[in-house]
C-alpha cells in the first residue's frame, strides 16, 4: 500500500470522523426523537464506512470487514428499527426542553471538542491510519455524556449511550491497525444489542408505570 | 489596489446581468418542484424594467436616508461583488483587508437598508429591521470565521484572490474536514443573508412573517428596482464566493479569452448547481419560528469555529 | 480434568433449565444444585492452584485461573449457594402476599444463574475484552433483577443502575481498547489480548497510553464496583432489588468489578511502577469510606443502610490494596471473603423483616423484632456484630490487619482516616440495628413470616463465617497469600 493511497485513506477516514462529530452536535440540539434515531443510524453508517476503509487499505483484513458488516447490520438497521418500534409503542415523539438551551449546549460541545483534541495531543504521533480520529472519539464520549445528562426523555438517554459506544468503537478502529480480536468485537456487538433490548424493556415498563418517559420524574429515591 | 478599468466594467456587467437570472432560476425551479409551472426564468428582468418605469410614492415622514438607501445599498453590494473572483482568479478590485472589507461592505449595505426600514415610520419596517439585525449579529461572525478557515490555508492572507491562488496549489485537499465544515457553515449563512427558507420566506405576503421584505415595503418605482437588484446581486456574490472558494475548478488563471470563456462556463455550472441546492433546501424545509432562528445560526457559528479549530488540530 | 469450563457451564445449564421448567420447586432445586456443584469445583480449583504451575488454563489460555481467580470463584459460589437456599422460601412468601407474579419469580430463577455465570466468566477469562463482555452481561442480567418488583422506586433504581453502569462500562471499554492499542505494534500481527500475555510484555507497553487507559478503566470499572463518587446508583439498586439479589449484588458483584479493576492495576503497576495506580486506588477507596460514614449515621431505610455499609467495606478493600504492602493486601483479600459471608446474612434478615413489616423504614419497623422473629433477629445481630468489625468475627482481624499494616508502613494520615470512618460506621450500624432489634414491640403485627424463616441460609453462612474467622485451613491461607502476591506484583 503506497503512501498516496494511504494519504487518501487517511483523508477519507478523517472526513467521515468529522461527519460523525457534526452529527453528534446535531443530535445535541435535535428535539424530534425519530430524527435523533435517524441521525444515530447515519453516524453508525459513517463508522461502518471507516471500518470498511481500514479493512480495504490493510490488505483486505477480513475480520475488520466483519466489524464493518456487523456495525452496518446492527447499528444502522437493527437498532434504529428497534428504537423506532419502541417510540411508536410509547407514542411520545418529542423531547421536552433540555436543561441547557441549544446555544449553550452547542458552545459547551465546542468546548468538549477542544478538550478532546488536547487530551489526544500526546498520541497523535502514532503512525496509524487515521490517528487524528482519537480526538473525535474522545469528543464523542464527552458529548455523549453531556447529552445523557442534558436530556430528560429516556429514549434520548439510550441514544446518548449508543453514541458513546460509537465513540469507543471509533477509537478501537482508529487506534489499532487491525481492530481488536474478532471474538472481542463479536462480544461487544452482542452486548450492545442485548443492552438496547434490556433498555427497551425498561423504558416500556417506565412508560407504563409513570405514564411518561420523563426521567426527571424518577427522583423519589434520595439519601 | 490593483484595478483594471476593463476588468471592473466587465465584472460589473456580469454581476448586473447574471443576478436576476439566478433569482429567476431559483423561483422557477422551486415552482416546478411544487408541481406548478412558475414564472419564466427571465421574469425578474421584466420586473426590474417595470419598476424602473413606474412612479414612486414616498411617505411624507421619510427623510434623506430613505432616498439615499437604495443607492448606498446598490453601490456597496457592487463593490463587494467586485472583490470576489468570479471568472478569473484575480478579482478586479482588491481593497485593504480583503475578506474583511468584503464583509464590511455587505454590512454597510445592510445597515442602511435597516435604517431605511425604520425611516418610513411604519411598524412593519421597524420590525423587519430589528429582525434583520438580530440575524446579522450571528451570521457575520460565522461568515468571517468560515472565510478565515480558508484564509489559513492561503498563507494566512485574507485577500480573496490570494485564497483562490493558494487553492490551485498542491496543498489543497478536496476532503479536508475543515473545508467541509466551513462550507456547511457558509451555506447556512447564505440562506440567512439571502432571506431563504428556513430563515425567511421570500415569497410571503404576510407582513408579520417577513424579515427582508418588511424593510422594503415602503419602496416603489426605481428605488424598489435598485433594492431588489441589490438583493439579487448580494445573492449572486455570496454564491460565487461559496462556489469559487470551495470548488475552484476551472477558474481561469490567465486572462486569455479562451480560458475566460471556459471559466465562465464552469462558473455558470457551479452557480446553477448551488442554486439547485438552495431550491432543494427551501422546498424540503419549513420556515423556522423566529425565536428558533438563532439556534440554527449558532449551529452555523459552531460549525465555523470547529472548522477553524480543525485547521490547527487536524494536521 | 476440566475444571474451569464446568464452573461456567453448571449455572448456565441451570438457567436454561429454569427457562424451560414449570414448577417453582424444580427451579429452586436446579439453582441450588448448580451452585453446590460450583462450590465443589471451586474447592477443587483451590487445591490445584496451590501446586505448581500455580495456574490452571483451559482452551488454549482462553480461560485462566490463578490464585486470585480461584479465591473469587469460591466467594461467588458460596454467596450464590446461600442466595439460592434463601430465595425459594422468600419468593413463596412474596407470591402468597401478591407482591410478585409467578412469571417474575421464574425471571428471577433464570436470571440469577446467568448473573452468576457472567461473574464466573469475569474471573476466569484471560482475554481482557471477554472480561469486559462478561461484566456487561452481569450488569444486564442484574438490571432486570433489580426491576423485578416493577414498583416506581424499583424502576427508578434500575434505570439509574443501568444508565450509570453502562456509562461506566463504556468508559472501561475505552480504557480496554487503549490498553490493547498500547500493545499493538505497527509491524506485528495482532497481539494476543490475554492478560497473561500483556503481563509478560508489560515493560514494552507505551506508558502514556497505559496511564490514560488506567484512568478510564478506574472510573469505568470503579462505577460498577461502587467507588465514590460514581456510587450514586448503589444505595438505590441494592435497596430496591429483592433481598436475595441484594445479597448477591452487595456480596460479590461489587468485588467482581473490583477484580476486573485489579487486573488492570496489576498490569499498570507492572508497566509504570507502583505509585500511580495504587495512589488512585487509595484516593478513591478513602473517598468511598468517608462518603459512606455520614450516610450510615443518618439513614432511615434499612436496606440502604446495608448498601452504604457495603460501600464502606469496598472502600476499605481498595485502601488495603492501595497501601500496597503485603500485609495490607492480604488483609484486603481476607476482608473480601469475610464481607462476602456477612453481608448476605444481613440482607436475608432484612428481607424477612421487610416481608413481615411491609416497610423498610426503620422508624416504622419499630423496636422489638427480636420478639417477632427470634431467629432472624439473632442472625442479624450476629451479622451486625461481624459487619461492624467486632471480634471474634473475621472482619475484626482483616480490618486490624489493614490498619496495622498502614500504621506500620508510616501511612499515618490514611490509617487515621480509615479508623475514623470505621468507627463512624460501627456506631451508625449498631445504633440503628439495636434500635429495631431490641426492646418491646410497639406495633402489633400478624405472623406473616415464620419465626425460623431463612434459617438454613443464614445459619450456614454465619457458621462458615465463624468457623473461618477462627480457623483458616492451610490451602486457603496459601491461596490468599499467592493472590496477595499477584496483586502486589511479585
Amino acid at each position: 500500500m503506497n503512501s498516496s493511497e494511504s494519504e487518501l485513506a487517511s483523508q477519507l477516514i478523517t472526513l467521515l470522523a468529522a461527519g460523525m462529530l457534526v452529527i453528534q452536535l446535531l443530535m445535541v440540539v435535535q428535539r424530534m426523537l425519530l430524527t435523533s434515531i435517524r441521525l444515530f443510524a447515519l453516524q453508525s453508517l459513517m463508522l461502518a464506512g471507516i471500518a470498511a476503509i481500514v479493512a480495504f487499505f490493510h490488505n483486505n483484513a477480513i475480520h475488520v470487514y466483519w466489524v464493518a458488516g456487523l456495525t452496518l447490520i446492527g447499528k444502522v438497521f437493527f437498532l434504529p428499527w428497534l428504537l423506532n418500534r419502541l417510540v411508536r409503542r410509547i407514542q411520545i415523539d418529542q423531547e421536552i426542553a433540555p436543561l441547557l438551551n441549544s446555544t449553550a449546549s452547542m458552545l459547551l460541545c465546542g468546548g468538549f471538542t477542544l478538550l478532546g483534541y488536547i487530551v489526544a495531543r500526546p498520541f497523535t504521533s502514532l503512525e496509524r491510519l487515521g490517528n487524528n480520529t482519537l480526538a473525535i472519539a474522545i469528543t464523542l464520549l464527552l458529548t455523549g455524556f453531556f447529552l445523557m445528562f442534558n436530556r430528560r426523555k429516556a429514549i434520548t438517554q439510550v441514544l446518548a449511550l449508543l453514541t458513546v459506544e460509537n465513540g469507543v468503537m471509533l477509537a478501537a478502529v482508529a487506534l489499532t491497525s487491525y481492530g481488536m480480536p474478532l471474538v472481542v468485537e463479536l462480544g461487544i456487538f452482542f452486548d450492545v444489542m442485548v443492552a438496547v433490548m434490556v433498555l427497551g424493556i425498561l423504558v416500556y415498563r417506565i412508560r407504563e408505570t409513570f405514564s411518561s418517559m420523563d426521567v426527571s420524574k424518577l427522583s423519589q429515591l434520595k439519601g | 489596489m490593483m484595478f483594471s478599468v476593463l476588468a471592473i466594467m466587465l465584472q460589473t456587467a456580469l454581476l448586473l446581468a447574471l443576478a436576476p437570472l439566478i433569482s429567476g432560476c431559483i423561483k422557477n425551479w422551486k415552482a416546478k418542484l411544487q408541481n406548478r409551472r412558475g414564472p419564466p426564468v427571465w421574469q425578474p428582468y421584466f420586473d426590474l424594467a417595470k419598476f424602473l418605469r413606474k412612479d414612486m410614492v414616498i411617505s411624507e415622514h421619510a427623510s434623506w436616508i430613505f432616498r439615499a438607501v437604495p443607492y448606498v445599498l446598490f453601490i456597496s453590494t457592487l463593490l463587494a461583488g467586485l472583490m470576489v473572483p468570479m471568472v478569473s482568479v484575480s478579482a478586479p478590485l482588491s481593497l485593504f483587508g480583503g475578506a474583511l472589507a468584503f464583509v464590511g461592505l455587505l454590512a454597510l449595505g445592510r445597515f442602511f437598508l435597516a435604517l431605511g426600514g425604520l425611516d418610513a415610520a411604519s411598524a412593519f419596517g421597524g420590525m423587519g429591521s430589528s429582525r434583520e439585525m438580530t440575524i446579522a449579529a450571528v451570521t457575520e461572525p460565522a461568515l468571517m470565521l468560515a472565510i478565515f478557515t480558508v484564509a489559513i490555508a492561503a498563507d494566512k492572507s485574507t485577500n480573496l484572490s490570494q485564497m483562490l491562488i493558494a487553492a490551485q496549489g498542491p496543498t489543497w485537499k478536496l476532503l479536508n474536514p475543515a473545508h467541509v465544515l466551513a462550507f456547511a457553515a457558509l451555506f447556512i449563512v447564505l440562506l440567512a443573508e439571502t432571506g431563504r427558507i428556513p430563515i425567511d420566506n421570500p415569497a410571503t405576503h404576510l407582513e408579520l412573517t417577513m424579515i427582508h421584505e418588511a424593510m422594503i415595503l415602503e419602496y416603489s418605482g426605481r428605488y424598489l428596482a435598485l433594492v431588489e437588484w441589490s438583493a439579487s446581486v448580494k445573492q449572486l456574490v455570496l454564491m460565487a464566493l461559496l462556489a469559487n472558494i470551495f470548488f475552484p475548478i476551472g477558474i481561469a488563471t490567465d486572462s486569455s479569452a479562451a480560458s475566460l470563456g471556459l471559466s465562465l462556463g464552469w462558473f455558470m455550472a457551479k452557480l446553477l448547481a448551488l442554486a439547485g441546492a438552495v431550491v432543494l433546501v427551501e422546498t424540503t424545509n419549513a420556515k423556522l419560528r423566529l425565536f428558533r432562528v438563532p439556534d440554527l445560526l449558532s449551529a452555523a457559528f459552531i460549525l465555523a469555529t470547529l472548522a477553524l479549530l480543525s485547521t490547527f488540530l487536524f494536521q | 480434568m476440566m475444571l474451569l469450563i464446568p464452573i461456567l457451564l453448571a449455572p448456565a445449564a441451570a438457567g436454561l433449565f429454569c427457562l424451560l421448567a414449570r414448577s417453582r420447586p424444580a427451579m429452586g432445586l436446579a439453582n441450588m444444585l448448580a451452585f453446590g456443584v460450583t462450590v465443589g469445583l471451586g474447592v477443587m480449583l483451590l487445591r490445584k492452584v496451590i501446586e505448581p504451575p500455580y495456574v490452571v488454563t483451559e482452551f488454549e489460555e482462553f480461560f485462566r485461573a490463578d490464585s486470585l481467580s480461584a479465591w473469587m470463584v469460591l466467594l461467588i459460589s458460596v454467596v450464590s449457594l446461600g442466595t439460592s437456599l434463601y430465595a425459594g422460601q422468600y419468593f413463596r412468601r412474596d407470591l402468597a402476599a401478591g407482591v410478585v407474579t409467578a412469571g417474575r419469580v421464574k425471571e428471577f430463577f433464570v436470571l440469577t444463574p446467568l448473573f452468576a455465570t457472567g461473574m464466573f466468566l469475569v474471573v476466569l477469562a484471560n482475554n481482557l475484552g471477554v472480561m469486559w463482555f462478561a461484566l456487561e452481561a452481569t450488569a444486564l442480567s442484574s438490571v432486570l433483577l433489580v426491576a423485578l418488583y416493577n414498583r416506581k422506586t424499583s424502576l427508578e433504581a434500575a434505570w439509574k443502575y443501568v444508565m450509570l453502569g453502562s456509562l461506566g462500562l463504556a468508559l472501561a471499554l475505552f480504557g480496554t481498547v487503549f490498553t490493547y492499542a498500547a500493545a499493538v505494534n505497527k509491524d506485528s500481527a495482532m497481539p494476543s489480548f490475554n492478560w497473561s500475555h500483556l503481563m509478560s510484555v508489560a515493560g514494552q507497553l507505551d506508558p502514556r497510553m497505559i496511564k490514560l487507559a488506567f484512568v478510564f478503566v478506574l472510573v469505568g470499572y470503579g462505577t460498577k464496583a461502587g467507588l465514590a463518587p460514581m456510587h450514586t446508583w448503589l444505595p438505590d439498586a441494592h435497596s430496591e432489588a429483592p433481598s436475595p439479589t441484594s445479597a448477591m449484588l452487595s456480596g460479590v458483584s461489587l468485588k467482581v468489578a473490583l477484580y476486573a479493576l485489579l487486573r488492570f492495576h496489576i498490569l499498570t503497576t507492572a508497566c509504570l511502577g507502583s505509585s500511580f495506580s495504587r495512589t488512585m486506588l487509595l484516593v478513591f477507596g478513602l473517598g468511598s469510606m468517608c462518603l459512606a460514614a455520614p450516610f450510615i449515621l443518618v439513614q432511615t431505610n434499612l436496606k440502604r443502610l446495608l448498601a452504604y455499609s457495603s460501600l464502606e467495606h469496598v472502600g476499605l478493600i481498595c485502601v488495603g490494596i492501595g497501601l500496597n504492602s503485603p500485609v495490607t493486601i492480604f488483609g484486603a483479600l481476607l476482608h473480601m471473603g469475610y464481607h462476602a459471608l456477612t453481608k448476605p446474612v444481613l440482607f436475608f434478615a432484612a428481607g424477612n423483616i421487610h416481608q413481615s413489616c411491609h416497610t423498610l423504614q426503620m422508624r416504622l419497623i419499630g423496636p422489638g423484632i427480636a420478639k417477632l422473629l427470634p431467629v432472624t433477629a439473632v442472625c442479624m445481630g450476629l451479622a451486625a456484630v461481624a459487619a461492624t468489625g467486632l471480634p471474634p468475627f473475621g472482619l475484626f482481624f482483616s480490618e486490624m490487619t489493614v490498619l496495622n499494616g498502614g500504621f506500620a508502613a508510616g501511612h499515618t494520615f490514611v490509617s487515621t482516616v480509615v479508623l475514623a470512618a470505621l468507627l463512624a460506621a460501627f456506631c451508625g450500624i449498631l445504633y440503628q440495628l439495636t434500635r429495631i432489634l431490641l426492646g418491646v414491640p410497639k406495633i402489633v403485627r400478624t405472623k406473616d413470616v415464620a419465626p425460623s424463616a431463612g434459617a438454613p441460609a443464614m445459619g450456614l453462612m454465619l457458621a462458615a463465617l465463624l468457623v473461618f474467622s477462627i480457623w483458616l485451613p492451610e490451602p486457603l491461607l496459601q491461596v490468599m497469600k499467592r493472590a496477595a502476591g499477584i496483586i502486589g506484583g511479585k
